[in-house]
């Protein structure tokens, strides 16, 4: 109450200029009553505040002033005639009733407050300021009940429920009252589907321990698609993606739902949650057939990893749609994932069934998918055969056939970086770029090795590369032992990563390796070893560009910050 | 094995030799000027980098507004060795370069303190509270300054004479667990939190947390008084002075102690033994999220809940105030506030004596303030994370090494090698 008193304060002082205490008769009386407050003297601010109020007895600032200095004598309950006379001068000035139920609180007077409040309301029909302000001060006692009751009675005073639910569930989400909030969110959008992002927004910050009572106040019966909605974004926003289509997923599929699930699938390929999104799509287009939507399920199917998912949506589509839709649409993702799975046969045939209902434009990029489905086949002929009669020129790809034949002066000349270059490409482009030599056969495989998914053999072949390629080698070191690192076979990588920093200290890669060494050594528990490399690679190495990472890993290896979640 | 870490262990050697040549002026000088303003990489760990010094029987001298409020350090490879591992910028100096900046400081608002001893540090902190939800024990770990923990049974015991500086965060010395029970009655950290405090304070002899809270708060009363350095933050501040101010009076709800508060609290409150505060109204609500009208911003009563602005440090005079001017040492004067269970702290219940360090312009509150106590000292500082402003329970800790320049986190450490300072006679 008292900090209530002390930004009233601020109120008035911000306002003295302009306030009507200053403009009147009783601006002298005003300012001197300012001056002796500020001087600690509040008796006598008290009577100068008393005798500006008689000039104008319902000047709020000192109207304001005296309720600061009643409180400060410590007779308040003095205060209550002035506001009440102040009142009848100007029942519209809401300032004066919050001043007036703010007294009556502090003293103890509830049934008063009740009563001042109702007058209020009643003199105020349809104004919702009044249960506002007496529903804060109940919520504020921790009476949420009662300021539950009288916030619902207002509604109905009111006729719209708009603003009510909304500050009333802003309330109890701030003062920690999350179940509160939730149900009182789950009212508000119900009724104002539109406050669906507010609602979210303000639960999103609820402690883990909070959570499971939001999501069984959201997903109580009956179930509401606002509810659904809410409840399902956040779950997305606290990182459980699955739990949101779970709780999304149980709507009737209705076209309300499925304008939900498409929404909910577009989050969901935002965070990246491409399976989750997939299962939103298909769910969306079960209830409402939409060739693009089962396209988008089938690529998002792919995205996760899912090709034989993807291969089901698209051959689910080719069934339902005429040709030369499914050739626009779902043929594309249809080739992708037979080519993924390794079915290249499979997809030429499916190529050459729809090859009349493709436009000119679209076959080349098909050319290249399947292309790359014969590379990861291993079958670099059939791939060369392809892009050779292909109009793609796709010169990457033949850039790729040549780094692959272990032919570096070709590839050289057509492998070019891209801002969306691939870890592989990034590495192919580095060690063209390093070393001198014109061919390199092992080398080509081990990139072969990298493209047909098969990792073990791609680290064992770049680190028998290295003998080949000797002005490259702790590069190829460097990548063998990261993909050894990725197929969790540390001890090979971390020979390799020794390796580099003993014998190729100079070499832009050792800084690196040791870091990477270092990182592998802490997630084992070795946090003394790692430490040990982190001091030795940032005093080796002061300008490297990885040295904010270094200490940064030192930081967490000595039990300096936080551990990363 | 062996073959392998020793070839390590050359190579270090060799990369720290190696370090050490690439500095200017491949000679050491005799001082390193450990800058603090704008030029330097990591304020945080420069001064665990100058504790460190001081703990490895080096001395050292904190140049008070010279650049942010500079150290100066002895020239030894292992203080090079640990800025450099650190990113901790610094330049080493020969002695004209010093004798110029010492003629510098002696002509303006600046002046040099001697650092003579590393302080022994504790931090009182449940031995259970997760180890990432103080800002103090944050800023100690992630700048390398070794503290010990320490908790009731510890203060009860007398050990509190061990250390020249105790942290309390933000711990509620009245007992009521911060008044989460209205919020929170029901969670599990807190019903655990309850718990195991009731248990402690059974353990050592007293019926409820109250009485144990009111007892501790008598011994770090008793500590400062005898010459000790207390740094409270957050909620420890304002509870620490009610549990003084209402040592004989019950000032905890129903929910605490199993007794309702006195409602003649306010008068009976004796304000002569506390700190920093007097004639505070003592929140009697068990329902409202406040302990009294100390706290200018009651971030946790939604009615009363004031917006956050930004605070100002005070410039001291370095030459006649030296112990104010360490504590606002920093590369800013305006930083941004943040709110804790004790944001801050109202002007009218300042005592007369307290040295107000920074305030927000215009409000009725100020940020951080000083005082001494008996033969010791104490400075309080509002809220919970500097550079998490609005904090909430849950939320994920901190991470500094995302904030090695933090001004607000400076502070703190400003508070850590405070003690250390050799006292000199006052000037005024």
């Amino acid at each position: 109450m008292i900090h209530a008193r002390a930004a009233a304060m601020l109120v008035v002082l911000a306002c003295a200029v302009t306030s009507r205490a200053h403009a009147q008769g009783g601006s002298e009386a005003y300012s001197r009553a300012e001056a002796l407050e500020q001087g600690s003297k509040f008796a006598e601010a008290a009577a100068a505040y008393t005798q500006s109020l008689a000039s104008d007895p319902a000047s709020v600032p000192a109207l304001l002033g005296l309720e600061r200095m009643d409180a400060e004598l410590g007779h308040l309950e003095q205060f209550l005639p002035v506001v009440e006379r102040a009142i009848v001068a100007k029942p519209e000035l809401a300032p004066l009733r919050e001043a007036q139920l703010r007294t009556l609180r502090t003293l103890g007077q509830r049934t008063k407050l009740r009563e001042a409040f109702e007058r209020w309301r009643r003199d105020s029909p349809g104004d919702a300021t009044p249960a506002r302000e007496y529903s804060r001060i109940l919520i504020a006692d921790g009476d949420v009940r009662a300021a539950d009751s009288v916030l619902r009675q207002a509604q109905k005073d009111v006729g719209t429920g708009r603003g009510f639910e909304y500050e009333l569930a802003q309330l109890r989400a701030a003062m920690g009252l999350w179940d509160l909030a939730a149900q009182s969110w789950r009212e508000a959008v119900e009724n104002n589907p539109y406050l669906d992002q507010a609602a979210t927004f303000s639960l999103v910050s609820a402690p883990a321990t909070a959570r499971p009572g939001i999501v069984k106040s959201l997903e109580a019966s009956p179930v509401t698609v606002p509810s659904r909605r809410v409840l399902a974004s956040l779950q997305l926003m606290w990182g459980t993606p699955r739990d949101g289509w779970e709780s999304l997923r149980i709507l009737p599929p209705d076209s309300a739902a499925v304008v939900a699930w498409s929404e909910f699938a577009t989050k969901a390929e935002e965070v990246e949650a491409w399976l989750v999104a997939r299962d939103a799509l298909a769910a969306a287009q079960q209830a409402s057939p939409e060739p693009r939507a089962l396209a988008r399920a089938a690529y998002d199917a792919l995205r996760g990893g899912d090709a034989a998912g993807s291969l089901f949506l698209a051959s689910l589509g080719e069934r339902t749609l005429d040709s030369a839709t499914a050739a626009a649409t779902i043929v594309p993702v249809h080739l992708r994932a037979l080519s993924q799975m390794g079915r290249v046969a499979e997809a030429s045939k499916v190529m050459d069934a729809y090859a009349r209902f493709l436009r000119p434009a679209d076959r080349p990029p098909l050319d290249r998918v399947l292309a790359w489905g014969w590379i990861r086949a291993g079958d670099i002929t059939k791939a060369r055969e392809l892009l050779a009669h292909s109009d793609s020129g796709d010169a990457d790809a033949l850039g790729w056939l040549a780094m692959y034949d272990g032919n570096l002066k070709a590839a050289r000349k057509s492998l070019r970086p891209d801002v969306e270059s691939s870890p592989e490409a990034l590495s192919a482009l580095a060690l063209l770029a390093r070393t001198r030599a014109d061919t390199a056969p092992v080398t080509g495989r081990a990139f072969l090795a990298l493209a047909r998914g098969d990792t073990a053999a791609a680290a064992a072949g770049f680190e028998k590369a290295a003998a080949e390629l000797g002005d490259a080698a702790p590069l190829l070191l460097a990548t063998a032992a990261r993909l050894y690192a990725a197929h969790h076979s540390e001890a090979q990588a971390i020979a390799l990563w020794s390796a580099i920093v003993d014998k190729s200290s100079d070499a832009p890669e050792a800084p690196e390796a040791e870091l990477d060494w270092a990182r592998a050594l802490r997630h084992g528990g070795q946090n003394q070893a790692a430490i040990e490399h982190l001091e030795h690679l940032i005093l080796t190495y002061p300008q490297s560009a990885l040295l904010p990472q270094a200490r940064r890993e030192l930081d967490l290896s000595r039990n300096g910050i936080a551990p990363q979640s | 094995m062996s073959v392998r870490m020793l070839s390590f262990g050359m190579r270090l050697c060799s990369a720290v030799t190696g370090l050490l040549l690439c500095f200017a002026g491949a000679a050491r000088a005799q001082h390193v000027l450990i800058p603090m303003d704008d030029e330097q990489g990591n304020h945080l760990k420069a001064y665990g980098l100058t504790y460190a010094a001081l703990l490895a029987g080096g001395k050292a001298e904190w140049l008070l507004n010279y650049r942010g409020g500079s150290f100066l350090l002895p020239d030894t490879p292992e203080i090079r060795r640990r800025a450099g591992l650190d990113g901790v910028s610094f330049e080493p100096l020969d002695d004209g370069s010093l004798s110029q900046i010492r003629s510098t400081m002696a002509n303006g608002n600046m002046d040099a303190v001697p650092l003579e001893k590393a302080p022994k540090i504790a931090i009182y902190t449940a031995p259970y509270s997760p180890p990432w939800d103080d800002a103090v024990t944050l800023a100690l770990k992630y700048a390398g300054i070794p503290y010990t923990p320490i908790w009731d049974d510890q203060v009860e015991h007398g050990e509190l004479a061990k250390y020249d500086w105790i942290h309390l965060f933000h711990e509620d010395f009245t007992g009521q667990l911060n008044k989460f029970y209205i919020s929170y009655r029901g969670a599990p950290w807190f019903v655990e939190q309850q718990d195991r405090q009731l248990a402690t304070a059974r353990a050592l002899g007293f019926p409820n947390i109250p009485a144990l809270k009111k007892d501790v708060a008598e011994h770090l009363r008793q500590y400062v008084q005898n010459g000790g350095f207390l740094f409270a933050m957050c909620g420890a501040t304002e509870t620490l002075e009610l549990a003084i101010a209402g040592e004989h009076v019950d000032i905890a709800s129903v929910f605490a102690d199993g007794t309702p508060m006195d409602p003649q609290a306010d008068e009976k409150m004796d304000w002569t033994r506390t700190f920093a505060f007097r004639d505070a109204h003592v929140e009697p609500s068990p329902y409202v999220s406040s302990m009294s009208d100390i706290d200018g911003h009651q971030a946790n009563v939604p009615g009363r809940r004031q917006p956050l602005g930004t605070f100002t440090l005070f410039d001291f005079s370095a030459k006649f105030d030296p112990v104010a001017s360490m504590l606002v040492q920093d590369h800013r004067s305006v930083i941004p506030d943040f709110y804790g269970v004790t944001t801050s702290f109202m002007r009218r219940t300042l005592k007369p004596g307290d040295t107000i360090l920074a305030e927000e312009t215009g409000a009725p509150w100020v940020k951080y303030i000083h005082g001494d106590y008996g033969k010791g000292s104490w400075t309080y500082l509002g809220g919970h994370d500097p550079e998490d402003a609005q904090h909430a329970i849950g939320n994920p800790p901190t991470d500094l090494s995302l904030h090695p320049n933090s001004p607000g986190y400076r502070l703190i450490l400003n508070n850590v090698l405070f003690p250390a300072a050799k006292k000199k006679p006052l000037k005024t």
